[in-house]
């Protein structure tokens, strides 16, 4: 198993020293397994971008209900009114994703306060990044209508065509962009 | 058996909350199992030093795939009833160029930083909030971009209709195209760490 | 080295997997179907997919029944009364049916909405003899059931009446003569031919017994 030690040299210097990461064709296995669950049991797949829309159009509501009603996007969420739009099931299903991924960090010892970067910039500019790639991101979401979860993935395993002319696209742009942005990284 | 179990009313609406949530749960292990909870690893497929997003990816695919494929045709699962998202293509290409260049940037994709600031990561509740002030722009300007939002329809489509191919024979192609690209990137690891062992 | 043997196995698992399964086919059954619309567009044009109630009555009674005769509706309306032979398949059973795609197919319901969606369901699964008994129930009624002769009659339509009287106390109907005006024709007075031992899909030959007890 020592072939799959892939924790960067910094952390390995840490006190609690954490357990290595699954074999990633396993851990592929098991991502698939849940997602087969997700369409055996509800007839659809997995999501995460569309929780937060629900949020936002919950909180939008709240703070100018008129100007949020008029529009066709946070619409899309909150349905008729008839129903609370975080009684949905996409947020349910991130919740579940926290509660998941702190399961798994804590028993592999990976629970941590610190930021993920490389060794050649600062925090600030890290965060600032991750703001910035965050948002994008989210554009890029809605535009696409799902996320890496609801289309790659999801539309993925259904041989959606959508999803995999954006599953070449998410991996066509990051590649093009990586050149500039290993500073952050390397 | 009628599978989708929901989509053939075996429970309501309150219960699936509850299946949410804990497909939830197993979603955010299996991804912070795999090391997705942290932007460097992410990052790195992008440098082809770590190909464990590719990997994990294909396999994740290819496994449901092949499984959906397989509760099909023996006839328990009645796959028309598992909600296909229609295919809108430009809005879908520019959404995943956009969304590329937030993943190279930023680190993570919405999922990923969920089990990354879970796991206490700062990058990732920062790139969460980025995401929520993302997702509130495109809300505000939704009604200018609706035009492009809802243009090049083509409704519900699969690989298999788009290129007039046999289901399985599309299922075959992919998982070929999974194990070469997983041997492709197994030996460019190695290529690599041999390069950076030179390097030394 | 273990575990590379570990994801050799996966790899040929999944190969082995993807391989089998060119030969399995389409998943979605059918459910998902394209469909010709410049042929439908002709045929619908062109009705030839109608039968008239006088065409259906005449194949009944000549034991005639080379064809399905399938009543849509509910299941409680079928049982208060179908027509002799009819199979009761609502629109969602319809889907799931395993009728050969060979099968000429007659579908029915009370008017036609429901017999043309049920066509067009079926003509996208790719059967080819699909028909609507046109008008339906409602001019089953009518014309085979309670036809009426009006007094004004001409001697042609007289000499048609008579025909359509035998064919009409074949099915064990009513039929009346008396002006079109007349209240006691528009109003569903007439009862329904009843069914004994609900056998409407029996053999004609069990049909003529049926003939006297409508009234």
């Amino acid at each position: 198993m020592s072939t799959l030690v892939q924790t960067p040299d910094t952390e390995k210097k840490s006190v609690s020293v954490p357990k290595p990461y699954w074999n990633p064709y396993l851990s592929g296995i098991g991502l698939g397994l849940v997602l087969l669950l997700s369409f055996v049991i509800m007839g659809r797949g997995l999501g995460a971008s569309g929780a937060f829309s629900s949020g936002i159009s919950y909180v939008m509501e709240k703070i100018a209900p008129t100007h949020t009603k008029a529009n066709e996007f946070y619409g899309e969420y909150l349905g008729d009114g008839t129903k609370n739009p975080l009684k949905d099931w996409l947020v349910f299903e991130v919740l579940g994703v926290f509660v998941g991924g702190f399961i798994s960090g804590a028993l592999g010892g990976r629970i941590k306060k610190t930021i993920e970067k490389g060794p050649n910039v600062t925090d600030k500019k890290r965060l600032i990044f991750a703001f910035i790639g965050g948002a994008l991101m989210g554009i890029g979401a809605k535009l696409a209508r799902g996320c890496t979860s609801g289309q790659a993935l999801t539309g993925g395993s259904v041989l959606n065509l959508g999803s995999w002319a954006f599953m070449m696209c998410v991996f066509a742009g990051a590649y093009a962009l990586a050149y500039f942005m290993r500073r952050q990284w390397l | 058996m009628n599978i989708p179990f929901f989509k053939y009313g075996m429970f309501g609406d309150e219960v699936s909350l509850i299946v949410a949530f804990i497909i939830g749960i197993g979603f955010g292990f299996f991804l912070e199992r795999a090391g997705f909870g942290s932007a460097r690893k992410l990052a790195a497929q992008f440098y082809f030093t770590d190909m464990t997003v590719l990997k994990v990816m294909f396999t994740a695919i290819a496994t449901a795939m092949l499984g959906v494929y397989y509760l099909s045709i023996i006839g328990w699962m009645d796959l028309s009833m598992v909600y296909l998202t229609p295919t809108n293509i430009m809005p879908q290409v520019v959404g995943g160029l956009l969304l590329g260049f937030g993943f190279v940037i930023g680190g993570y994709c919405p999922g990923t930083s969920c089990v990354s600031a879970a796991t206490g990561r700062t990058d990732g509740i920062v790139y969460l909030l980025g995401v929520v002030f993302g997702i509130f722009g495109f809300g505000e300007v939704f009604p200018l971009v609706s035009g492009f939002y809802n243009s090049t329809l083509m409704g519900q489509v699969t690989l298999p209709q788009f290129f007039n191919l046999p289901y399985g024979v599309v299922v075959f192609l992919v998982v070929l195209m999974a194990v070469g690209a997983f041997v492709a990137a197994e030996w460019g690891e190695k290529n690599m760490a041999k390069k950076a062992e030179a390097k030394k | 080295m273990k575990n590379l043997t570990l994801n050799n196995k996966l790899a040929f698992i999944a190969i082995g997997l993807g391989f089998i399964g060119l030969f399995l086919g389409n998943p979605y059954k059918g459910n998902l179907v394209s469909m010709n619309t410049t042929e439908l567009g002709m045929i619908v044009e062109g009705k030839v997919d109608h039968v008239s109630v006088q065409d259906l009555a005449d194949w009944i009674i000549q034991a005639k029944m080379d064809f399905k005769l399938i009543d849509l509706r509910t299941e409680q309306e079928y049982n208060e009364y179908h027509i002799p032979n009819s199979d009761n398949i609502t629109l969602t059973a319809l889907e799931k049916t395993s009728i050969p795609k060979t099968e000429k197919i007659v579908l029915y319901s009370e008017g036609g909405i429901h017999s043309a969606q049920a066509w067009m369901l079926l003509k996208a699964k790719g059967y080819k003899g699909v028909y609507i008994l046109f008008g339906g129930l409602d001019d089953w009624k009518d014309q085979i059931l309670f036809p009426k002769l009006s007094e004004t009659a001409t001697p042609e339509q007289i000499a048609k009446f008579e025909k359509i009287k035998e064919i009409s106390k074949f099915f064990g109907g009513t039929p009346s003569v008396g002006g079109t005006a007349d209240v006691k024709t528009e109003t569903p007075k007439m009862e329904m031919p009843k069914l004994d031992n609900q056998s409407g899909n029996k053999a004609p030959d069990g049909a003529p017994k049926k003939k006297k007890e409508g009234c």
